[in-house]
């Protein structure tokens, strides 16, 4: 379960003038085993929301209380340390995260689903892009979370690994739950229960639906003038 | 879930094997460099003293042992300083997990640090022995209290100096520069009994001083300690500083990850 209590968050710039806020008294409860979509337009505050469930940033009022296993998001590779190998930075990880009886079954996870072969024994400076995506993609499912965060991580790679991704996050969805951002809907009306729509200056919106969600969502984008008059059937973020 | 315990454990368990690879992998002249530096150090200050031909001897002591013993001590503090400097922005990437916390680089840092320097005294000194001079310690247990004092007290200073670096990046260079002089007046190379009086009232403000002192105290059981060189002086200013630096990191623990 992770509670959102008062969230706020602001980034302030260098001469410290207030800024605007990026998400201002965001409020609600995901209970176990449900999976959420995050939508919203850019700038909306949907990577900074996550960033925030992850523990990766800290909020400027109000707290996340994460009474499961969290991820960081999914993809992150800003935390490899680009002179050590993938499989050191992959041992590194797996001690952080306490799996230090566990780290042969670690690696045998990673060298099937990332596809990487020998440069899993290069250093990670040396990765294409690609290969250094697979990489992070493989690294966050390599453990057992309760809740996976997803920040457009299913984008990554080509066609074949797309499909191999999806795969395995589904059947990590029997015994996990995900919150996710994602520009491609039918991903988030596949895997994710309920919807959170973050809008700028607005207050935002809870849908126990992920259809409802998404639909409320597209019609507001096509016809902005009538936003507001098209969400009935929901209530605010509880 | 893992109790608070077990993720800071392993935490640092990981880190810390990490940095041995680190070191072991990348900083291959480091390993050089850790004896080497104490060794040109010790060259040099021999080769001076013979020249300028003094022959005031350290009183209840050989000089190269004291000096080695002094060297390294300072060294202790010195490296605990400026690698505590660089802990934290050399691991900030680690920052993206959330279990890892400014405060825990700098703390597995300064373990390893602490023992490789003690691996440097002991080989120094054991090449001391080898060479014939009397280089063996009279009181053993006194000497491991006061090595692991002075290593206290550099962790606490590497605390509170990486915490105000991050603040006031300017710092970092005064630090920096102001090692080599405080080398001269923690009474490293010459004993400190040359300085004027009225200058030695203000040197003993210096907790290095202190330190240093009484670890060559329970090393040579017939050296003369600097007079007012007092132990709970010592302690106060590791209990400080400990205090201080770890109250700054909870402080501004968000402000330090964010940078």
């Amino acid at each position: 379960m992770i509670e959102v209590k008062n969230l706020y968050k602001r980034y302030h710039n260098q001469t410290r003038q207030s800024v605007e806020w990026v998400l201002e008294d965001l409020n609600f409860t995901l209970p176990k085993g449900v999976s959420l979509a995050v939508i919203g337009r850019n700038g909306a505050g949907k990577s900074t929301l996550m960033r925030l469930i992850g523990g990766e940033d800290h909020p400027d009022r109000g707290e996340v209380i994460r009474r499961c296993r969290v991820s960081w998001p999914i993809g992150v590779t800003g935390g490899f340390q680009g002179s050590m190998t993938g499989r050191q930075n992959l041992k590194f990880l797996a001690r952080v995260h306490g799996y230090t009886d566990r780290i042969k079954e670690v690696i045998d996870f990673m060298q099937d689903f990332a596809e990487i072969g020998k440069a899993f024994d290069q250093p990670i400076k040396t990765y294409s892009s690609g290969m250094r995506s697979r990489f992070a993609f493989g690294v966050s499912l390599a453990f057992d979370f309760d809740v996976y965060l997803s920040d457009e991580a299913t984008a990554t790679g080509d066609a074949a690994f797309k499909a191999k991704a999806k795969q395995v996050f589904h059947d990590r969805l029997g015994k996990a739950s995900v919150i996710m951002v994602s520009h491609e809907e039918q991903i988030l009306r596949d895997l994710c229960q309920a919807a959170l729509w973050l809008r700028k200056g607005e207050p935002p919106l809870w849908f126990d639906d992920v259809n409802e969600g998404l639909d409320a969502y597209n019609a507001s984008v096509k016809s902005p003038k009538k936003k507001s008059a098209t969400v009935a059937p929901i209530r605010k973020a509880a | 879930m893992r109790t608070h315990w077990q993720v800071t454990w392993s935490v640092w368990h990981a880190l810390f094997m990490r940095e041995v690879l680190a070191r072991t992998m990348n900083d291959r002249m480091g390993w050089f460099w850790m004896l080497g530096e104490p060794m040109m150090f010790i060259g040099f200050m021999v080769s001076i003293r013979s020249f300028m031909g003094r022959t005031r001897e350290i009183i209840g002591a050989e000089f190269i042992p004291w000096l080695i013993i002094g060297l390294t001590g300072f060294f202790l503090i010195r490296n605990a300083i400026t690698r505590g400097m660089s802990a934290i922005q050399a691991n900030k990437a680690l920052f993206a997990y959330r279990q890892i916390k400014p405060v825990d680089p700098l703390l597995v840092r300064h373990a390893m640090e602490g023992m490789l320097q003690t691996i440097v005294l002991l080989i120094l000194l054991g090449l001391a022995v080898l060479v014939g001079m009397d280089a063996l310690p009279d009181d053993m247990l006194g000497v491991g209290f006061m090595w692991l004092s002075l290593s206290l007290l550099g962790l606490g200073c590497a605390l509170v100096v990486s915490v105000v670096v991050r603040l006031i990046p300017d710092l970092e260079r005064l630090i920096k520069m102001i090692t080599f002089p405080l080398l001269i007046l923690s009474g490293v190379i010459l004993p400190l009994n040359r300085f004027p009086p009225k200058m030695l009232e203000y040197l003993m403000y210096n907790p290095i001083v202190h330190g240093l002192e009484l670890l060559r105290g329970s090393y040579f059981s017939g050296y003369h300690l600097l007079a007012g060189v007092s132990l709970e002086y010592f302690w106060q200013w590791i209990l400080i500083t400990l205090a201080l630096g770890l109250a700054l990191h909870t402080r501004y623990e968000h402000r330090l990850k964010a940078q």
